[in-house]
């Protein structure tokens, strides 16, 4: 379950449209490392954890990640709520007003639609504390680059929050990745999947 | 931490200097330790924030008390992830006591004062005025409408 709080985890004021911007930006709700990815992943793997603790992990993470695709989605909208249709023909964002005008839908920056193919929910726990620690890596990247392009002092400082979350869940993703290895064999993690083959596991729930 | 062959292994965080709420919530962290600005964007306020645009006394006091419920909840949030991982360290434990309380002093006193975050804020509206017939739950501008509202 969860409940609303109305209000966004960081402050959104932008005040200037930038359509070029609004599309670069949109690639963190829909693209192949955005938030909304993001935050399916950790809340579709959480369940078959075998470390209850990971699962809490999980649900927290995954629940914080909601809260960024609505700091994003903030800024997409906050940037293109003004636009005009001459903004909206020549400044990058032409092809996405024909198709959403200035409403909000999940896509890269180069247009490609979400799609649950960009994670994975792979039922062991290291794989998927793997793929988590590298999802949170991928995101940071995409955070730089648009900080390298983007100069607008009140859509950067959110850009740069969100950069430094990614840093944050990579260390607790590590830390998960160690309390799930304190319950294997160092002498071989790979003898058993702990999510599957339940015979082996002696996992304190 | 255990190094092993064909395994990452990442440290385990201990407990250190945390910023202050307002700082925490423009870097990122409450964690000193974590926070690792990129070259392109020093987390040194030099970016700083215009935001400002005339708005009445009444709006500017409601966006102060705003921004105080966002730097609480932030460093709520983020220490709730340290616990995840260390949930016998009695200094993230007592620090998580301290904000949970501001927090929950901050937010009845938002929704007195201006409308309610969520819906158990209605709840404590209505035990201190049970005559109420407010239904209060759209009173405020949407969170993504941003600034000047």
């Amino acid at each position: 379950m969860w409940i609303y709080e109305k209000r966004l985890q960081y402050p959104v004021k932008i005040t200037k449209t930038c359509p070029k911007t609004a599309q670069l930006i949109i690639s963190q709700y829909g693209g192949p490392d955005g938030e909304l990815s993001a935050s399916m992943r950790y809340l579709a793997q959480r369940y078959t954890m075998p470390v209850k603790t990971v699962g809490g992990l999980l649900t927290d993470i995954g629940t914080e990640e909601l809260g960024h695709m609505e700091i994003i989605c903030a800024m997409v909208y906050q940037l293109t709520k003004n636009l005009t249709p001459e903004e909206a023909k020549t400044a990058g964002f032409d092809a996405y007003y024909i198709d959403h005008t200035t409403a909000l839908w999940p896509q890269a920056a180069g247009g490609v639609p979400f799609t649950a193919k960009e994670f994975q929910s792979k039922g062991d726990a290291i794989t998927d504390l793997t793929e988590d620690l590298a999802a949170e890596q991928k995101a940071r990247t995409v955070y730089e680059n648009l900080l390298r392009v983007i100069t607008d002092p009140e859509v950067r400082e959110p850009l740069k929050f969100l950069r430094t979350r990614e840093i944050v869940h990579f260390q607790r993703f590590g830390e998960a990745l160690e309390k799930t290895k304190e319950k294997l064999d160092a002498k071989n993690y790979y003898f058993f999947n702990p999510e599957f083959d339940k015979q082996f596991v002696d996992i304190v729930k | 931490m255990q190094e092993n062959l064909a395994i990452a292994s990442v440290p385990m965080q201990e407990w250190g200097a945390l910023y202050g709420a307002e700082e925490a919530l423009r870097v990122g962290t409450v964690f000193q330790d974590l926070n690792k600005p990129f070259f392109a964007a020093p987390s040194d306020g030099t970016d700083g924030c215009s935001c400002g645009c005339g708005a009445g006394k009444a709006a500017q006091e409601r966006e102060r008390m705003m921004a105080k419920i966002q730097e609480t909840s932030f460093a709520l949030d983020d220490v709730r992830l340290y616990l995840d991982t260390h949930p016998d360290d009695r200094q993230g434990l007592a620090f998580f006591k301290k904000v949970l309380a501001e927090r929950k002093t901050l937010l009845l006193a938002y929704a007195q004062q201006f409308y309610p975050l969520t819906v158990d804020c209605i709840a404590d509206l209505y035990e201190k005025n049970p005559a109420s017939d407010c239904y209060c739950w759209q009173k405020g501008p949407m969170p993504w409408e941003g600034a000047c509202v």
